[in-house]
């Protein structure tokens, strides 16, 4: 119909190729020429030959039915198309979605452009499909997965962490965020940054939203080298699950410096104020930023009895002893199913003291201290705390120089223990003794379901027969899976255990 | 299988069904003796079998079953899963490989790099040692240097201090530049790292790409397999179905032919039935047929005999009717009369009533005015008795005082003259006097009758105190009981009364008697008593004794003199019987027809009882007529005593002893004048005694003068000295 009126003449060769395609282009015409000829399709179509009430109009429209042999009146759009037209086209000023039916209501949401401001749609839209378009539009690669399946928490998760990756202390304006936080708080469960932009000495504000730039920025040699406070941000989220920083900058290429990787006492102190503030926090991460055991001690003193904390991941950091031990003490003082302390520094007395809590602790589940150095009297420790724990289901010791004596125990474990499902001890010097001795710990198990041996210097004929073994326990762990009344542990151990290999 | 065989067998028997059914080989039920004892050991085997099987568990067992049952499908499936389970450990596994050598690597880098740490130290250590003791020399050197005073020498020293310090530098710089040396080496180690680890990186990617590939073509293959087992099993079991269900159908068929041929064959046998039924149906019609035809005619007839009986019938009645007409026309002109009749009687009736009410009325009127007259005449009376009960109070009190103040007159002359009597007795005549004792001295007041005890009283006491002998067995006390005159214990009293009580019942009244029912036995008794006692007329003490008395005197002599009994009483009996005169006669008229008693054994026999009270009551009864006046003097005093106390009081000095006063007064005269003339003669020689004495006195005064001394012989030699 709009088109009939505004180019009358033009339209009625190409009706009727036009007329299927009559939606997309209006709305593609819409965008582009604005509220201008929105005005007359308000009117309704009947009246339409009426008002210009001309002899040609009227003989021109019969010529029209006359010849088109295709014509039909179906072909005109309904007013309550037009209307969702405008609508769409005026979403920006005049947001109207909540008063429609539902079928108009999706008519609408599909034919909103991706890219209107947050402040219209954050709260108004609910609709998976608008934000999976925003989303897709936006990112290239989507993993609507890691964000609990929700294609609008993805998209404001993604974009706040956008905005923290790029944010510059005292350059960029911390209202940019703030700004944001009413419009995400309900939606954000989930913060994960892998970058924090130290400030800036010499600023160059233009090359700021650049992440190579933050490399040519990184030339400053400032004491005051704190960064972004989340604190604002964490205090205004009230569904916030999951933490995952990394202090350090990405992409720095040939900028580097060391500066840049700066996790300084501030940065430290205002965090443990925020994941203390944070009562919804169940995930912390805070890898590959040189946290110290000093900083280590301050951060777990502040997760001491935590509500609802559950996952604990510190690796990748500088953590020796007397972290581990403040690990230890947080073991007994909270609900922390998993703790991770992979690759840092934490030798005997560290395991000593966390073997020690383990004794009677009854949430922990996965324990992972891949790559450090407890040797074996730690090794021995933790064996000695399994003997009597039944929460661990899994345990990476993974490049720790243990030996012998370790197995050997490890292996006394195996005979007694009944919730442990994984072990990892590669890398390890285990020997052949020390192989044989766990095979024969292995034959008296029927719930551990995975052994990793991987390069520990064992006999490759215990390795098979072990795996053999686990064979065995895998199809009986499935048999009981499959049976209901059996317990389901092994599957439900096996979760945590796959993100730590 | 039958069922009166013994239990045990039963259910072998049942068992063996079940079992032998599926088995086609031997039967128990075949004729062949061997054929059977090879079953049943058969039977046994499988059972065994069973438990065996059971024994190694239904787990297992299932297991199999289930493998056999699913076949293909399930081998498939399992295969498949198994190899890829397989596939997939081996990818994890190869692509960790990468992971874990990367570890190992790190580890041999961390060890390496400590112990090289551990040697740089040691070396800087030992470095600082030799450079901090060359340093300590060029100090020394330098305080030598100072000493030096010769330029020379101190330039020699400074040359040397400078070579020393460039050498001291030059180790330092030596030092730096290996540690930089090193520092370019780890900075080429850690460039190989990367280029290592982007290999590494670049390595996981493509087995991870390998594996994803790998993975889903076998998954893909996998499925594919999977499906086409199903596929065939599904063919094989449609196949199988289609050769079932055909199979039924056939058997369905035939079975379906079968019943149509019984069917038709049935429908057959059914039409003849049906024929030979309707053939004999008809013959059975005809016969009833012609029965009920004659049955008709019959009752023809019968109906024809009923109408001539009616119409006789119907001719008796209207006669009938006729003579019941005429009598009704008589009767109305009867019952007009009768009516006239009764209206009549009724005016009459009406007239009656109304002189009747009439003359009600003035009787009434009548006995008004009669009534009112008699009430004011009641008044006037009372007012009257009032008066004179006020008068005779008066005149009561006025005769006490006047007595008492007479009394006490004569009581005061009376201790006079007794007073009188006592000094005369002790004192004139020297003898004991005693008082003399009269009743009338201690009177004080007009002498009054003593009251009479009421003969309930006595009752209760009699029977308090027979109770009390009951209980302590001791009847000495009965002659001191109270005043019985007559020698009458207690007991017996007791018992008469007892008898009394349980003859005379029907003296009391029926409504009291339910009252008594509750009491306790004594009170019950006395109650009883009361009312025979108010019944019989007894009220005063001395009744209830002479009853008491006549009952013995009864028992004695069989018949006693009733006519003195009623004097005595009429003596001291006036009142009583006034007041139940009129309930006593007509106790008396009903006595009689009760009484013929035997008698008693014991005292009295109980049957007499009743003819004693009757004697009794009509003695009691007769003093009431003459009587009747009595009650008049009731209120008038006994003077005959009166009389007679005042004289007794004159008497108080008896005859004798005024005799007796006479005589001594005429004694007592004589001693008198006696008395006096002694009196004189005393008086007489009282006065010469004086003479004597005075003469004395002048004649020792004679001697004692000097003229005696002047005389030659003086007198007193002459005389003797009288005096002493």
């Amino acid at each position: 119909m709009q088109e009939t009126q505004t180019t009358p003449s033009l339209s009625i060769p190409s009706r009727s190729s036009t007329s299927t395609q009559d939606r997309s282009s209006t709305t593609g015409q819409a965008s582009s020429t604005g509220p201008q000829p929105s005005k007359p399709p308000t009117i309704a179509p009947p009246v339409n030959p009426k008002g210009p009430s001309s002899g040609a109009g009227i003989h021109r429209m019969r010529r029209i039915i006359a010849e088109d042999t295709e014509w039909s009146l179906a072909i005109v759009p309904l007013l309550t198309e037009l209307c969702i037209q405008h609508i769409v086209k005026n979403f920006q000023n005049n947001p109207i979605l909540k008063q429609l039916l539902p079928e108009h209501q999706k008519k609408v949401l599909s034919h909103l452009p991706p890219d209107l401001p947050l402040a219209v749609t954050a709260n108004l839209i609910d609709d998976e499909n608008y934000w999976r378009r925003c989303c897709m539009q936006r990112w290239p690669v989507c993993h609507v997965d890691e964000h609990g399946g929700s294609w609008k928490r993805m998209f404001f998760e993604l974009h706040l962490e956008n905005l923290l990756k790029h944010f510059i202390p005292s350059t960029t304006d911390p209202e940019v965020i703030l700004r944001l936080l009413p419009l995400c708080r309900n939606y954000v469960r989930t913060i994960r940054v892998d970058q924090f932009l130290p400030p800036v000495q010499l600023p160059s504000p233009p090359h700021d939203r650049d992440q190579s730039d933050s490399g040519s920025e990184g030339e400053m040699e400032e004491p005051a080298m704190d960064h972004y406070q989340l604190s604002d941000l964490v205090a205004g989220l009230d569904h916030l699950e999951e933490l995952d920083l990394v202090y350090g900058v990405k992409d720095c290429g040939m900028n580097f410096e060391w500066n840049l990787f700066l996790f300084t006492y501030r940065d430290c102190h205002s965090l443990a104020a925020t994941i203390k503030a944070c009562h919804t926090l169940k995930v912390f991460r805070l890898t590959r930023s040189k946290v110290d055991d000093d900083k280590a001690r301050i951060l777990i003193r502040s997760l001491l009895d935590h509500p609802a904390l559950e996952e604990l991941d510190l690796s990748h950091n500088l953590i020796g002893d007397r972290g581990a031990r403040a690990a230890a003490k947080l073991l007994s003082h909270s609900r922390l199913r998993v703790l991770s302390l992979a690759n840092n520094q934490v030798r005997a007395p560290g395991a000593q003291s966390l073997a020690h809590a383990l004794v009677h602790n009854t949430n922990l589940l996965s324990l992972n201290l891949r790559l450090n150095c407890i040797e074996d009297e730690g090794g021995q420790a933790l064996a000695h705390a399994l003997q009597t724990n039944k929460c661990l289901t899994t345990l990476h010791l993974g490049g720790n120089e243990l030996s012998e004596p370790t197995a050997s125990l490890l292996s006394q474990v195996l005979s007694i223990n009944t919730t442990l499902t994984s072990i990892n001890l590669t890398g390890n010097h285990i020997g052949l003794d020390g192989g044989k001795q766990l095979l024969e710990g292995m034959s008296d198990n029927k719930t551990l379901l995975e052994f990793d041996l991987r390069l520990s210097d064992i006999a490759q004929e215990s390795e098979y027969l072990i795996s053999q073994a686990l064979c065995a326990n895998r199809e009986a762990a499935r048999q009981q899976a499959l049976n209901p009344s059996h317990f389901m542990s092994p599957i439900t151990a096996k979760g945590p255990e796959n993100p730590a290999g | 299988m039958n069922p009166p065989a013994s239990l045990g067998v039963l259910e072998e028997k049942k068992e063996e069904e079940h079992l032998s059914t599926p088995i086609l080989g031997p039967s128990i039920h075949s004729d062949n003796p061997q054929e059977r004892i090879q079953a049943r050991r058969l039977r046994i085997a499988a059972r065994l079998e069973a438990r065996r099987r059971e024994a190694l568990g239904e787990y297992l067992d299932g297991k199999k079953e289930a493998e056999e049952d699913q076949s293909k499908s399930y081998k498939q499936k399992e295969e498949s899963r198994l190899k890829l389970a397989k596939l997939l450990l081996c990818g994890t596994e190869l692509v960790t490989n990468i992971q874990v050598a990367a570890d190992i690597r790190e580890i041999h880098r961390r060890v390496e790099e400590e112990e090289i740490k551990r040697q740089r130290l040691e070396k800087l250590e030992n470095e600082v040692k030799t450079s901090q003791d060359k340093f300590d020399e060029i100090t020394v050197k330098w305080e030598e240097g100072k000493q030096k005073r010769i330029p020379q020498e101190l330039w020699e020293i400074l040359n040397t201090q400078q070579v020393h310090c460039a050498g001291l530098i030059e180790d330092k710089n030596k030092l730096i530049s290996e540690l930089q040396q090193e520092l370019k080496m780890k900075d080429d180690q850690y460039v190989k790292d990367l280029k290592k680890q982007a290999d590494d990186i670049c390595l996981l990617l493509e087995r991870m790409e390998e594996q994803v590939k790998n993975v889903m073509k076998t998954f893909r293959q996998e499925l594919h397999h999977i499906e086409k087992a199903f596929e065939v099993e599904r063919h094989e079991l449609l196949t199988s179905n289609k050769k079932k269900w055909e199979r039924a159908l056939q058997a369905h068929n035939a079975k379906e032919l079968e019943y149509l041929m019984s069917r038709i064959k049935k429908v057959e046998d059914y039409e003849q039935q049906l024929n030979r039924q309707r053939i004999w149906d008809c013959e059975e019609y005809n016969v009833i047929k012609i029965k009920l035809e004659q049955d008709v005619q019959i009752l023809e007839q019968q109906l024809q005999q009923m109408k001539a009986t009616y119409q006789l019938n119907q001719e008796k009645l209207e006669y009938n009717f006729q003579v019941l007409k005429k009598r009704d026309e008589e009767s109305t002109v009867i019952k007009s009369q009768q009516k006239r009749k009764i209206n009549r009687l009724h005016d009459v009736l009406n007239n009656l009533r109304s002189k009747y009410n009439k003359q009600i009325k003035q009787f009434q009127e009548e006995n008004q005015s009669l009534t009112s007259d008699y009430k004011r005449l009641v008044m006037q009376f009372k007012e009257m008795q009032k008066a004179m009960r006020h008068f005779a109070l008066i005149d009561d009190k006025q005769f006490r005082e006047i007595w008492l103040m007479n009394e006490e007159e004569a009581k005061e002359l009376i201790s006079r003259a007794l007073d009188v009597d006592r000094i005369i007795h002790t004192h004139h005549l020297g003898l004991p006097w005693t008082a003399p004792d009269f009743w009338f001295l201690k009177n004080v007041g007009p002498i009054s009758q003593q009251q009479c005890k009421s003969a309930t009283q006595i009752l209760e006491e009699v029977l308090m105190r027979a109770e009390e002998e009951g209980a302590e067995e001791a009847t000495s006390e009965t002659e001191s009981y109270l005043e019985l005159p007559k020698q009458v214990s207690a007991k017996t009293t007791r018992r008469i009364l007892m008898l009394l009580c349980d003859e005379a019942g029907f003296l009391i009244e029926s409504k009291l008697l339910s009252l008594l029912l509750p009491l306790e036995k004594n009170e019950c008794y006395l109650l009883r008593l009361d009312a025979l006692f108010s019944a019989l007329g007894i009220e005063v003490e001395d009744d209830l004794y002479k009853l008491v008395h006549f009952f013995l005197k009864y028992q004695a002599h069989h018949s006693p003199p009733i006519q003195e009994q009623t004097s005595l009483v009429s003596a001291l009996e006036p009142e009583e019987l006034l007041d139940h005169g009129g309930g006593e006669g007509s106790l008396v008229e009903e006595e009689p027809p009760e009484k013929e008693p035997p008698r008693s054994p014991v005292l009295i026999h109980p049957n007499d009882v009743l003819k004693i009270l009757e004697a009794f009551v009509m003695g009691l009864r007769k003093p009431r007529d003459f009587r009747a006046p009595a009650k008049l003097l009731k209120g008038v005093r006994d003077a005959s005593e009166d009389s007679e106390y005042w004289r007794a009081l004159t008497t108080v000095i008896p005859a004798a002893t005024l005799s007796l006063w006479d005589v001594l007064y005429t004694a007592l005269e004589k001693y008198h004048l006696v008395l006096t003339q002694r009196a004189e003669l005393l008086i007489e020689n009282r006065s010469l005694e004086q003479q004597n004495t005075e003469l004395q006195q002048l004649l020792q005064q004679y001697l004692d003068s000097k003229v005696n001394s002047e005389l030659q012989v003086p007198p007193t030699h002459v005389f003797r000295m009288p005096t002493k």
